[in-house]
Parts: structure tokens; C-alpha cells; sequence
């Protein structure tokens, strides 16, 4: 699968005019999205043999070629990798799901939540807890862009696929795969056509705490975590996924789509290609 | 508007009409006229009587008596200059003779001199007159010349115009005067009327963008027109419709010549039209009411003229969609022909809908207009709109998920579901209704009899919330959803048998195949356990049949529990056994071979049948042939319900229980 992408980005004073205008054009209300990036970075085993050979052969599941896809990519170089898990606001400086929700300070904010994610246990008895047993992830490859393509786009690989929930860890260890940081994302997200529009900023977790050495099992409040980027600034990424990158024709199109968003946001944003070496994924 | 308007364009006409002072036209008189002193009647008289005649002969004289000097002074011009070249000619001729004698050498160079003279005159005398005409004037031109300059390069002119007279300027004078006053005139006036027309075009330009702003105050979307660049338009069409219907709810707000907005659809019909429901059911028809609201005129409202191009544009996009779901219908019966969709729900009845205007009187639909019946194409009508508003809810909803990979191949769009909910609500309820009938047939005949049987309960459409439901979206639509899924109604009840109970289940499913309603029976029935539950069964006589069945199990199984008074003589109480209680079969044993007694039970929906008589076999179980009935063993036939002719012959047996009692004492008594 490919991605096709166009960056742009958009000083804090604009951004909430640039919602609307956003709204506007997809005809749709923003979707809040909060999310978990765990940041993986592949190492080899000593003597571990790389062939693999037939390790994949007997899952017989439907997300059989998916895994088999993944593991290639995983086995060919050593990149950097994502583990992406959706949150939600009241997640934040929620205690862990021992512990009684009377305790807490109540967030009664439910609407905008993601539809798609927290578990119907945990949104139904725990308003204020976060259980991370409980956590969806979903681990995200992205390939470093393809290089020397005409095309005013940039042009990546790409694979997704489904973790199962909870700690991660052992799974990724096994995997070959050490955590190395985690970041939040926050931002909204707009779907115009084949389009997502992902207006997006960058949060560190508080600096004073000590910085652990695997993925935190509570998130702080929201209000501590800072932006990455100090003045607060935010990404406007568009992209659009290729089934099929070796096909040329659909690739043209997706390009001439985002291109054309690009000719409609003109007054709004400059939307451009990004660096390529900026997202360099491979680990050295 | 020209008086009123302040500026002074027009020339100042009314300056020379003013009158002057009293002093000044006497002066002028006086120099005009001369004294007043000779002035009389006779005078002014002659005066005014020369005013009123004709004065054309000394006005054409004073006209053309300058034109005549002109002529005759140029004239007297030429004849003098032409004395003075001649006396000049005259004169060189005679000093030529005169010196002739004298200056005889000099002579041929004086003329060698003129003839050069003469020549160069005649070159250029022929040169200017070769632009006129070159063919002639080559003729008399010098090689030389010929040489150095193309014919025709000069030209003449006039250049001191010959000085005109008094009259001819005044003449000019006048003339100029009156073409300047007619041009300021014209110019005023152009100036007037273009004044005029920018106050009319300001008061136009207001009218409209205060309409425009009124209709943008009213909640519509006005943006500017994608095609055309200049113009301005509104959006009212539905964002989540077809591609197509939502490109057309666009209509460019056009400025009429008053400044009135006129609401420009293109080539759209503009008459307003709406989805009709006939439900026809035997030779009656009704039709669904108008929809009310929606029909506007040119001399309407922006605002009406908006809703009913709205109006219009969901009905054919309804209609549109109804075609397309129709289509794929067809398997059940659905019909389309060109403008007409023809549903087939129950039996005799019928469910039509096409697109007509509004304002089009149906005389057909008029004619036989029964209030009651109006409510179920009304909420058909109401119910394949809000099924409508659904799908553009759910397309929103799909729209606004993360889209899947690009591919090149596009998936299709389904079609909505707009008729199946109202198809399969209808035809469910035509079954429960059919259903419910024969029920209440069986247990009145079953009641007649004097069995005492627990009455049967229905539930429909279990699941529908019918209460009051909350207003947010999200229960709206929870509450639409479940008009999507299957239908289903569960009759059920308690049997004669203790401990036994049937249930029927009727599902009707138009969402997903197999389309079509289904029959689950169940039972309980423990004196014949092992009888399986026939389950699904598609078709309404087997159904029937399948209950009629239980209830004569249980009638049977009734029969058999039921005690029976001990005969007068005998220590053990008599009991009729169910031997083929499938078929209803019931035996009283007797201890003579030729003595069996048998009972027949037949139930229909109708009636019910009791038959009894001897059977001549060894233990009486024989069935058809093997049967052996006896000959002359008077059977006795007992139906219920009674008729009135039969009840009154025979009091004794009123209710079936009797009857067997009645039977196994006779029997006894043998």
C-alpha cells in the first residue's frame, strides 16, 4: 500500500480559522483524535537467522497476507516503527482502572469521543479510569519516501495492522523490536473525498517526570503535556492511500487529487511536499 | 426624474425669451422702426398686413441676391485679369517690334528664355494635372521630367478660400448655432436618461442584494455560482443526495429589471411535483394527500420559490431512488414501467407510486376518497420520505469515514432502502391480520364445542419502541434503524393439555436474503413428546395446517385424559385411548371383539367433526381397510358448532366432552 502525502504548516493564530474553513470545504464537523505513538525501533537478535523461512506459512487467518506483508518489511531493513494506540480525552490523568472513579475528578465531556475505540466495558462502568490492558493498538509502517519522483508529492510505502490489546511490549520484544520514546498527537481530522486532512500538533509528555523505559501504563493530565513545537504551531497533513502502487494510474489520480486540494486550500495554506531525509525511518 | 434632477445640462433656452427691460426694447424699436411719432393705425395696419402675407419673393431675392453679386463680382474678376494678361501680351508684343530692329541678337535668347518658360509652365501645368487624369497629361510631359517625378505626385489645393459674404456667414452662423444647440440637447439628454437609468439600476442593485441578504438571513447557503463566475446562486438541494440531484440544488440568483430575484433552475422543470401513493385494493383506489406548503408562483416569495424547488428536487430524487430499489425488487413482484412503480402487498391489494405535479387534478383519485384508507398511503408516503432523510444521514456517516485505499475499481453505491421497510411492515401485517383471522376462527369453533380453552395472545412488532423516544440524533436514528431490521410478531398461548403451550412467530425480512416472511412454529406438548417441531415454514396454508394440527393433538390428548364416569355395574372406569392421534383416532376397548368402539375427531378451521362407530376387528386398531367397520353400527355424528336445527333436535350433547361421555356410556350399556 501507498501513501501519498502533502504537508503544510499552520501558525497557532490560524488555526482555528483554518478549522472552519476546512469544515467548510469537506462539509463536515471536525473529528477530534487523540493518539498514542509509541516509538519502535527494530535491532537484530544475535544469531538470529532472518530467513524465517515457513514461519508464516501455516496462519491460515484472513489477516494472514497482511502479517506476512508486515513481516517481509520488518525482515527486509531496520526501520523505526509506530505503534499507534487511540485515546481519549478523559483517558488523561485518569487513574488506572483499579481504582474507584469517585476519587477522581469527574470529566463528564463525552461527546467527540472516537466512535470507533475505547472498549464498550471500559466507556460503560469506568467514566474516569484508564485501563491499559484494555488499549487497541495498531502498529503503523511508514517506508522513507520514494526518492527522485517528479511528481510535486510525496510518495511513501505503507502497511498497517491490528495488535492485540494491552501491553505490547512482549509481543514487539519478540518481534524484535525495542521502544525507544512515546509522543501524543492531537488534532482533527476531516475526510474529503479519498482525502484525510490530519490538522495535527505534536505533544511531549511533562519533562520532570523520569522518562521510563516502556510505555506508561496512566497518561498525566492533558494540560501538563507540552507541544513539541514551543509556539504550538500545528501540521496540516493531507494524504491518500494506493491500494495498488504499481499502478500508475491510480497513483496519478491520487496525485491530481491532492494536488487539486492543494489548488483549492491555496489561499488558505501552502501545502508542499515534505523533506524527504525529514522522514527518514530507517535506523541506522 | 429629468425635473428632478438638479444639475444644468439642458442649454439655457429660457435666456433669450426672458423679457427684456422696458428702456432697452424701446431703444430697440426706436432703432428697428424709427420714431414712435410717426406710428398709427394705418401704418401698423399695412405693417401687420405685410407680416401676414407671404413674404416668400423678397426673402428668395434677399437670399439669392448676394449668391448673384458673388457670381457676377467673380466674373467681372476674371474679364479684368484676362484684360491684363492680354494688354500685358499686347504690350510685350509691341516692345518686341519696337526693339525688334534694334536688339535682333538678343532676340532668339529672350525667346529661347520664354519658350523655357513656357515649357516649364507646361511640365508643371501637366504634372499637377496628372494626378486627374495621367493619360492625358503624359502626353505634354517632358521626357525629362517623366524621368525625375511619377505622375501624379502633385496635388492642388484652394488654400485662401475666396472671402465669403455676409450673408453666407450668418448663414453658417445660424446653422452652427442650431447643430450646437441640437447637440447639447442631445447630450443633455443622453446624460438625463443615463442619470436616470443609473437611479434605476441603484434601486434595483438595493432591491436585489437586499433580497439576497434576506435569503442568506433565512439559513440558505448563498456562494457563488461554480460555472458561471458573475453570478450568484443558492444551495437548497440535499449535500448527501445522489451526485446528481446534489449538483442540481443549486439555482443562480438572477436579477430581474425591477431588481426582483428570480430564481434560475436552467433547464429543470419548474413546476412543482411530488411522489404520489395510490393504495388500490379491489376496484377502489386512494391516493396519498398533497404535500402541503410547497407550491409557489412567480409572484411568490424568494423564500417559497426556494422551499418548492427543494420540495421538488427531493421528490424526484425519491422517486429516482424508488425506481432504482424497485428494480432490484423485482423478484418480489415489483413492477416499474416508465413512470409508474407498482407494488403488489397482499392479495388484492396494491401499492402505486408515480411522480405528478402538484397542481395537476387526478379525477381518478378524487372519485372515491374514504378517509380511513388515506392513512396508509399518507404513511407510506411520510414513511419512504423519512427512510429518505436516513439514507442522506447514512451517507454522511459513510462519507466521513476514513476512506478505504484508492483501487481503481469504484465499489458500488447500493440501493437505498426505501420500500422494503414499508413492504415489509405492510406485508407483515397482512399476515398477523390473516393469521389472527384464523385464530379466531379455530377458537370459536373449538370454544363451541365447550372446551375450555386458555385464550391466545399477539404481540406485534416486537421491539418497536413505540413510546415516546428521545429526541438527539443518535436515538432518531437508533429508532429508524430498527425499522430496518426484521419484523416480527409472536402469537402464542396455553393448549388443553397441562403443560403445553404453542408459540407462532411470523418474520418478515426485506433487509437481506432471502427476502419474504417466514413462519416459526413451536409447541409444547408432552403427551406426544415425540413429535418434532416443524419450525420454518414458508407458505400460510402450511402454517394453518401446522396449528390445526397441534390443536388436534391436543383436542385428542383432551379426549383421552378426560375421565369418564364409571358404568353402572363395572369396578373400572371406562377410558377412550388415542391410537392415531395424528389422524384424530381415538378407541374405547370392549372386552366382545365385535364391540370396539372408535372415535374420529376432524378439526378445520370451520368446524369440527366428531364420528363414532363399532369396529369388527380383534383389537380395534386396524386403520382403512384393515378397519373393519361394523355394518349397521349406526354411527353417530356430532359437529360443532351446531347448527340451530341440529341443537334443537338433540339437547342432550352440547359440548364435545359430553358427547364422548355419552358415547362410552352407550357403549357400556351393550
Amino acid at each position: 500500500m501507498h501513501e501519498l502525502l502533502l504537508f503544510a504548516s499552520v501558525p497557532v493564530h490560524q488555526h482555528y480559522e483554518l478549522l472552519q474553513q476546512l469544515a467548510g470545504l469537506t462539509a463536515m464537523q471536525p473529528r477530534h483524535a487523540l493518539e498514542r505513538r509509541l516509538v519502535y525501533k527494530a535491532f537484530r537478535k544475535p544469531g538470529l537467522n532472518t530467513g524465517r523461512v515457513g514461519g508464516s506459512q501455516d496462519l491460515q487467518q484472513a489477516n494472514a497476507a497482511d502479517l506476512q506483508r508486515v513481516n517481509k518489511m520488518l525482515n527486509g531493513g531496520m526501520f523505526y516503527t509506530q505503534v499507534v494506540g487511540p485515546v481519549s480525552e478523559k483517558d488523561f490523568a485518569a487513574a488506572p482502572v483499579k481504582v474507584t472513579a469517585s476519587e477522581l475528578e469527574s470529566d463528564t465531556q463525552m461527546a467527540g469521543m472516537e466512535l470507533s475505540n475505547p472498549p464498550a466495558s471500559v466507556q460503560a462502568d469506568t467514566a474516569a479510569t484508564y485501563d491499559f490492558d484494555r488499549q487497541p493498538w495498531k502498529l503503523d509502517f511508514r517506508d522513507i519516501p520514494e526518492a527522485a519522483t517528479r511528481s510535486a508529492v510525496t510518495t511513501r510505502v505503507m502497511a498497517s495492522a491490528a495488535l492485540p490489546r494491552g501491553n505490547i511490549e512482549p509481543s514487539m520484544n519478540a518481534w524484535g523490536y525495542g521502544f525507544v520514546t512515546e509522543y501524543v498527537v492531537e488534532g482533527d481530522i476531516f475526510i474529503h473525498n479519498d482525502i484525510v486532512i490530519f490538522l495535527h500538533r505534536v505533544l511531549h509528555y511533562p519533562s520532570d517526570e523520569k522518562e521510563p523505559r516502556e510505555p506508561r501504563r496512566s497518561l498525566p493530565s492533558l494540560k501538563k503535556m507540552a507541544p513539541l513545537e514551543k509556539t504550538g504551531s500545528y501540521v496540516l497533513q493531507a494524504s491518500i492511500a494506493v491500494q495498488d502502487g504499481s499502478n500508475q494510474e491510480t497513483m496519478k489520480t491520487a496525485s491530481q487529487h491532492l494536488l487539486g486540494l492543494r489548488e483549492q486550500l491555496k489561499s488558505a495554506v501552502r501545502l508542499e511536499p515534505a523533506d524527504r531525509l525529514s522522514l527518514d525511518t530507517r535506523a541506522k | 426624474m429629468v425635473e428632478s434632477f438638479s444639475l444644468p445640462l439642458r442649454p439655457p433656452t429660457d435666456k433669450d425669451e426672458r423679457p427684456d427691460t422696458l428702456p432697452v426694447e424701446i431703444a430697440q424699436i426706436n432703432n428697428q422702426w424709427g420714431s414712435f411719432r410717426e406710428v398709427n393705425e394705418d401704418v401698423l395696419r399695412a405693417e401687420i398686413a405685410k407680416q401676414k402675407k407671404p413674404d416668400a419673393t423678397p426673402s428668395e431675392e434677399d437670399e439669392e441676391e448676394p449668391t448673384e453679386l458673388d457670381a457676377t463680382e467673380r466674373r467681372e474678376q476674371l474679364y479684368k485679369r484676362r484684360l491684363e494678361i492680354t494688354q500685358f501680351a499686347v504690350s510685350v508684343k509691341h516692345s518686341s517690334h519696337a526693339t525688334g530692329s534694334q536688339d535682333f541678337c538678343v532676340k532668339p535668347v529672350e525667346y529661347r528664355k520664354a519658350h523655357q518658360e513656357t515649357m516649364l509652365a507646361l511640365d508643371f501645368i501637366s504634372l499637377l494635372l496628372s494626378k486627374h487624369s495621367p493619360r492625358q497629361a503624359e502626353t505634354s510631359m517632358s521626357p525629362l521630367l517623366k524621368q525625375l517625378a511619377p505622375l501624379g505626385s502633385l496635388s492642388s489645393d484652394l488654400v485662401n478660400a475666396p472671402p465669403r459674404t455676409e450673408a453666407t456667414l450668418k448663414d453658417i452662423a445660424t446653422v452652427s448655432r442650431g447643430w450646437r444647440m441640437q447637440s447639447f440637447n442631445a447630450v443633455s439628454n443622453k446624460l438625463l436618461n443615463a442619470a436616470t437609468r443609473l437611479n434605476r439600476e441603484i434601486d434595483s442593485e438595493t432591491k436585489y442584494w437586499n433580497e439576497v441578504i434576506a435569503v442568506k438571513d433565512k439559513g440558505w447557503k448563498v456562494c457563488r455560482h461554480p460555472r458561471v463566475r458573475q453570478a450568484l446562486a443558492v444551495r437548497y438541494g440535499f449535500i448527501e443526495a445522489t451526485p446528481a440531484f446534489r449538483d442540481r440544488g443549486l439555482a443562480s440568483l438572477q436579477r430581474s429589471n425591477d431588481g426582483s430575484l428570480v430564481l434560475d433552475q436552467g433547464l429543470m422543470p419548474t413546476s412543482a411535483r411530488y411522489v404520489r401513493v395510490q393504495v388500490k385494493q379491489g376496484q377502489q383506489k386512494w391516493a396519498s394527500s398533497k404535500p402541503t406548503g410547497t407550491i409557489a408562483n412567480e409572484t411568490d416569495p424568494i423564500e417559497a420559490r426556494i422551499l418548492q424547488a427543494r420540495d421538488s428536487v427531493f421528490e424526484e430524487e425519491l422517486f429516482h431512488e424508488l425506481v432504482r430499489e424497485a428494480r432490484a425488487l423485482a423478484s418480489c413482484g415489483v413492477t416499474t414501467r416508465e413512470n409508474l412503480i407498482g407494488i403488489p402487498v397482499a392479495d388484492d391489494t396494491e401499492i402505486m407510486l408515480d411522480l405528478v405535479d402538484i397542481d395537476g387534478h387526478d379525477s381518478q383519485s378524487q372519485e372515491a376518497l374514504l378517509r380511513e384508507n388515506d392513512s396508509i398511503a399518507d404513511g407510506f408516503a411520510h414513511g419512504i420520505r423519512i427512510m429518505l432523510c436516513f439514507a442522506h444521514r447514512q451517507n454522511l456517516r459513510r462519507r466521513t469515514q476514513i476512506p478505504r485505499p484508492l483501487t481503481t475499481a469504484r465499489p458500488p453505491i447500493p440501493e437505498y432502502h426505501l420500500l422494503r421497510p414499508a413492504l415489509a411492515y405492510l406485508q407483515h401485517l397482512t399476515l398477523v391480520r390473516s393469521l389472527e383471522a384464523y385464530f379466531s376462527d379455530i377458537y370459536t369453533v373449538l370454544r363451541s364445542a365447550g372446551l375450555d380453552l386458555p385464550p391466545w395472545n399477539l404481540q406485534t412488532c416486537v421491539g418497536w419502541p413505540l413510546g415516546s423516544v428521545g429526541k438527539s440524533t443518535h436515538s432518531l436514528e437508533a429508532l429508524v434503524e430498527k425499522f430496518l431490521r426484521p419484523v416480527e410478531s409472536v402469537f402464542s398461548g396455553d393448549l388443553l393439555t397441562p403443560r403445553g403451550s404453542f408459540s407462532v412467530t411470523i418474520r418478515t425480512n426485506f433487509s437481506a436474503v432471502p427476502l419474504g416472511s417466514i413462519y416459526e412454529v413451536s409447541f409444547q406438548l408432552p403427551t406426544v413428546s415425540h413429535l418434532k417441531t416443524p419450525n420454518r415454514v414458508g407458505l400460510r396454508e402450511e402454517a394453518e395446517a401446522a396449528i390445526t394440527h397441534i390443536l388436534l393433538l391436543d383436542v385428542v390428548s383432551a379426549i383421552a385424559s378426560n375421565p369418564i364416569s364409571a358404568a353402572p355395574g363395572k369396578t373400572e372406569p371406562q377410558k377412550w385411548v388415542p391410537i392415531y392421534p395424528p389422524l384424530g383416532e381415538l378407541l374405547l376397548p370392549h372386552s366382545h371383539p365385535e364391540r370396539h368402539k372408535k372415535m374420529k375427531v376432524t378439526l378445520t378451521r370451520h368446524d369440527m367433526a366428531v364420528t363414532t362407530y363399532l369396529v369388527n376387528s380383534i383389537d380395534g386398531v386396524g386403520r382403512g381397510v384393515q378397519e373393519l367397520r361394523m355394518q349397521g353400527a349406526g354411527a353417530h355424528v356430532c359437529k360443532f358448532p351446531r347448527s340451530s336445527s341440529e341443537s334443537s333436535l338433540d339437547q342432550g350433547s352440547e359440548a364435545l366432552m359430553d358427547f364422548v361421555a355419552e358415547e362410552a356410556r352407550r357403549q357400556s350399556r351393550m
